[in-house]
């Protein structure tokens, strides 16, 4: 496809505006010159819906500038919407074209330089982005989003004066988590640790969600030498780019009507928790890409987590008919299953999730743990063991492993297996958990091993908070070790720290467990079915 | 290229300089792929002109130095002869001596199995994988051959990236809707592996017992180096898009990943980036090893500054990197005292990994060329960028990802071979670090057989002044390097105190080592 003929303003109009240029303010480089042609680049690989879009702008555009009556301002915004497009769908020369003729047109705009400013921090252009929002700030020196974005890339520049900018932004609005954040880490730039330790709390304190902030706050600390708060900050730390409000960006955020792009406000809303606004994003996306899969399946899963099963049922079904051997659909339509007590049809979907990717370790655990669950703890073991080998990170592995070989009476072999994971992942407190029953409890007497329970509960309740299942676990060992005294009174406690947890059923279970520690009878069971443990 | 935009498409080639036939100059090695899908070989965008070619080549470096200094630089393709026969989607090598009879080997890492080539030290290599026990199936990218347990033979670190098979590549898209290549975390991380060399021309698979199974990530750059200064060496991976590890060996054949409390795990801002080259290196000269890595456009490289006990501060804004690397893709990347000032300078290579979507609209096949830069170390924890002064090899824009770096020409200043992604080889020369005074070192066994990786050099000039230099082979990207230790003496051509740190923490002393030629100082013969 040819290029369109470049859009060019008619010479008295641009005779007009250069005019203009030189009655206006002049916020920046008065020898920019005339404008410079717009062409709408090959739309050929963008999405019809894009197609249209920019179709439309360019229209507009032509509209605009060949409209004699245009008055200056209403030209530059008119460059400046085809600009915002543009930059949407990722043309960013042809936007940053659009953007200069239209600061050109209507120098005192903020809007142009700001979205120059953003183009080039996209590009990675640092010095012509600082210089656009230089520009910006001189015509709205109290706007926080340019002072913070200022801010950061004046930081990126190492300039100490990057805290001016901070300190401006939090003098028009004190508790912009954004200027916060920046002010902090200027802060812990030049090791100033108190003002950086002052500002990242207090941008944490207004905004504990904003994980990013948990980083720069522990390299505060570190610097002041307070290694546990450090180390508190890094176990919280979380991804994500703590911005400002930025109503401009938003706005161009929110432009493109492409497929991908409602997938990724989809996600984004996913992220923040707002599965309604996700639903949506993943509605739109379906909307214009009926036979996309993965679309399906994230509105699925929106669907799902907004604990709409019946729908998020139906666009799993509707990502397996376009797609049937598509695996994370299989496997999200499996545990949907699972959820709802279909065992059968579970399975078979984690099974088509498995054939379809023999890599994919969720699926392998949850088929693993659907067969254990449903009396098939043979056949889940080679799930648990090939999840182990992807991925030996994961934990559920192994533990489901040892859960299924005492499902299947192999009491060593689990033992053998909870005890090499008690070493390999120290962090963990759920092997050593299941350790402590089952030698506490095991039916086979070759298992059980009171003192060796006895020495592990020792660790765990060094480390741990008391609770239903400590205070249980405690008591079965205490048992095993013929103390039922001590089993009694730790039952009780395991009573009293359930009844206020509103489930009967365990108050009832713990209390059949009482009357047999009275009667000097010791647990056979090392797990129930309601244990933590193995639900 | 298949224009299917399968993932690994975007990753290779590594390359690597080392010397094969002992002859004293640097021979290359580069990897090789082929055609992903099921589209035949004649449809790719840039089809090989001979398709028997598509296997890893090995080039034997011919150079001539005349008695009046000048050099001439040739080199012979000696693929056929050597026998090596590194078919499949190559991505990059490490060199080292595993078997120490004094003829460097080579470890080729694959989309599939990786290949371990014995060197036979008569200019033929023997495929031993399945012997040794090294295939190590997967994708992997990194990797390096390196001492951890001190026994002085080297074992062998290899970084895998993420579970991916050809059929099941996923099809990603830039938000206009056009066809693009995927994020990494489209795909879930394989572990890396660390294998333990028996001595006997096999391997055990030693990761989940030195700790290393318990956290891993997207692998694609590894640098080894004692990060901590207890003498022992460590490993440091970058990963793609999640948190980077620092290995601490913990001297009874585990490691420890510090990386997040030490500060070298994620940008300034806490971010995880997409970290693919690295290399270690003293380059505010206080004795320890600072870190930098290259990243994506828009993220900007680390450098990451060691106080020494190998606690870390990220400092690339305050260095003046910051800003010129944010336009672009760093891949392959390197210290090296560029013009033997005394200070390392930095050479990255470059390359995006997303299209264009201009380029694309532009029917350019290929849309992903970028240059590579040059950074020149002022002293004072600061650099410049010096890349429009460096000519225009460093201003062509290719796909460059591996770099391999080290003295082509022998004349005391480090070169540069680059592998581009669907493009030539390029060989860069420097011609600057000649015009000052240099010392080489080659640091050897005590049988002078080889080359012992890790082995650290203060180097103590006339006036008083100490840098620190490491042999190395492993760091950058998917490449080996020249392991002989250069360092720049500046204007001063006196003899050198060298003071030798062996991999296994003994300490020796040599005087009057001269400049601007290459010593070799064998473990033992020193004070």
């Amino acid at each position: 496809m040819t290029r369109r003929a470049p859009i060019r303003a008619a010479s008295a109009l641009c005779a007009v505006s250069m005019v203009i240029a030189c009655r206006a303010p002049a916020a920046h480089d008065a020898g920019r010159g005339a404008l410079r042609p717009v062409a709408l680049p090959d739309l050929s690989r963008t999405a019809e819906p894009v197609r249209a879009q920019l179709r439309e702008g360019e229209a507009r555009l032509r509209r605009a500038v060949s409209g004699s009556a245009t008055a200056p301002s209403d030209l530059a915004g008119a460059y400046g919407e085809f600009g915002k497009l543009l930059m949407a769908a990722e043309f960013r020369e042809e936007a940053e074209i659009c953007f200069h003729d239209a600061e050109t047109l209507a120098p005192g705009d903020f809007r142009w330089p700001y979205y120059l400013a953003q183009l080039y921090r996209a590009r990675g252009e640092a010095a012509q982005s600082t210089a656009a929002l230089e520009r910006a700030l001189q015509l709205r020196p109290r706007d926080v989003a340019v002072l913070v974005w200022l801010g950061n890339a004046y930081l990126d520049q190492a300039r100490y004066d990057a805290q001016s900018l901070f300190d401006r932004a939090l003098a028009e609005q004190p508790r912009t988590v954004a200027a916060l954040y920046g002010s902090g880490r200027a802060a812990l730039a030049r090791a100033d640790y108190a003002r950086a330790a002052q500002d990242l709390e207090q941008a944490l304190a207004i905004s504990p969600r904003d994980a990013a902030i948990h980083y720069p706050l522990a390299m505060t600390y570190r610097g002041l030498g307070q290694t546990d708060k450090a180390e508190a900050h890094l176990r919280l730390r979380g991804p994500g780019e703590v911005r400002p409000p930025d109503p401009l960006m938003l706005e161009l955020d929110a432009m493109l009507e492409s497929p991908v792009a409602y997938e990724v406000r989809g996600a984004q809303a996913l992220d923040k928790g707002d599965w309604k606004a996700a639903e949506a994003a993943f509605r739109k996306g379906v909307e214009l890409a009926p036979a996309e899969a993965s679309l399906h399946h994230k509105l699925g899963t929106a669907l799902f987590l907004d604990s709409d099963a019946r729908g998020a049922t139906e666009q799993f079904e509707a990502a397996l008919r376009l797609s049937p051997r598509f695996a994370k659909a299989h496997y999200s339509l499996g545990v949907l299953l699972a959820s709802s007590g279909r065992t059968a049809d579970a399975l078979a979907q984690l099974t088509d999730a498995v054939r379809d990717d023999p890599t994919y370790v969720e699926a392998r655990l949850r088929l693993g743990d659907v067969l254990r669950r449903s009396g098939r703890a043979s056949e889940a073991l080679p799930h648990y063991d090939a999840a182990a080998a992807l991925d030996p990170r994961v934990t559920d592995a192994p533990l489901g492993y040892a859960l299924a070989m005492a499902d299947l009476h192999r009491y060593r072999e689990s033992r053998d297996r909870l005890a090499d994971a008690v070493k390999r992942y120290p962090q963990q407190p759920v092997f050593a958990h299941a350790l402590v029953r089952l030698l506490a409890a095991a039916p086979d007497a070759g298992v059980r091993d009171g003192p060796a329970a006895l020495a592990l509960m020792r660790d765990v309740l060094a480390r741990e908070p008391r609770g239903v299942g400590v205070d249980e676990m405690m008591a079965m060992t205490q048992a095993e070790i013929g103390q039922f005294g001590d089993a009694v009174t730790w039952q009780r406690e395991a009573i009293a720290a359930a009844q206020p947890l509103g489930r009967p059923e365990l108050v009832q279970r713990l209390t059949a467990g009482l009357h047999r520690y009275e009667t000097r009878q010791p647990c056979r069971t090392p797990w129930f079915d309601d244990d933590d443990l193995v639900r | 290229m298949s224009g299917e935009f399968y993932y690994p498409e975007i990753m290779p080639p590594g390359v690597a300089l080392f010397d094969y036939d002992n002859d004293g100059d640097l021979d290359v090695f580069v990897v090789q792929g082929e055609m992903l899908g099921s589209a035949p070989l004649d449809r790719a965008f840039f089809p090989p002109r001979d398709p028997a070619s598509l296997r890893g080549r090995l080039f034997r470096n011919d150079l001539h130095i005349a008695a009046d200094g000048t050099r001439t630089l040739h080199f012979t393709d000696v693929t056929e002869r050597s026998g090596i026969d590194a078919r499949g989607y190559g991505m990059g090598v490490a060199a080292g001596d595993f078997d120490n009879d004094g003829c460097i080997d080579l470890y080729v890492t694959k989309l599939g199995s990786n290949q371990l080539l014995h060197n036979n030290c008569d200019g033929t290599f023997t495929d031993v994988t399945k012997a040794s026990g090294t295939a190590s199936p997967g994708w992997s990218v990194s990797a390096a051959f390196v001492d951890y347990d001190r026994d002085g033979w080297l074992d062998l670190f290899v970084g895998h990236y993420v579970n991916y098979r050809v059929e099941a590549n996923v099809k990603c898209f830039g938000l206009a809707g056009a066809r693009d290549y995927c994020p990494p975390h489209m795909y879930p991380a394989q572990p890396s592996r660390l294998y333990h060399n028996n001595r006997d021309g096999t391997f055990t698979d030693v990761t989940a017992r030195a700790g290393l199974s318990a956290e891993f990530g997207p692998a694609l750059g590894v640098a080894t180096a004692d990060f901590n200064g207890d003498g022992w060496i460590d490993l440091y991976v970058a990963n793609d898009g999640q948190p980077n590890q620092l290995w601490i060996n913990q001297r009874d054949g585990t490691f420890r990943n510090t990386a997040l409390p030490a500060g070298a795990a994620l940008g300034a801002q806490g971010e995880a980036k997409s970290s693919m080259g690295v290399d270690a290196g003293d380059f505010d000269n206080d004795g320890d090893e600072d870190l930098i890595v290259t990243e994506l456009t828009g993220q900007g490289v680390d450098l990451f500054v060691n106080n020494g006990s190998g606690v870390f501060e990220e400092q690339s804004a305050r260095a003046g990197l910051r800003e010129p690397t944010l336009p672009f893709t760093g891949f392959g990347a390197a210290w090296l005292d560029v013009d033997n000032d005394g200070w390392l300078d930095i050479v990255t290579v470059n390359g995006a990994v997303t299209q264009s979507v201009e380029a694309a609209a532009r029917q350019e096949r290929f849309a992903l060329r970028q240059r590579k830069q040059l950074f020149r170390n002022l002293g004072g924890g600061r650099f410049e960028d010096a890349t429009s002064r460096t000519g225009p090899a460093f201003a062509r824009a290719e796909v460059s990802r591996g770099a391999a770096f080290g003295d082509v020409d022998n004349d005391g200043a480090v070169d540069v071979v680059v592998g581009n992604a669907s493009g030539p080889l390029a060989l860069l020369i420097n011609d600057v670090g000649q015009r000052r005074h240099w010392v080489g070192l080659r640091l050897v066994s005590a049988d002078g057989r080889r080359d012992m990786l890790g082995a650290r050099a203060a180097i103590v000039r006339a006036d008083g002044v100490t840098v620190w230099r490491r042999a190395r082979a492993d760091g950058s990207y998917a490449s080996a390097n020249d392991p002989r230790v250069l360092a720049g003496l500046g204007d001063s051509n006196q003899p050198v105190t060298v003071r030798v740190t062996w991999p296994n923490g003994r300490t020796e002393t040599w005087t009057g080592i001269a400049a601007d030629r290459y010593t070799t100082l064998r473990q033992g013969t020193g004070r």
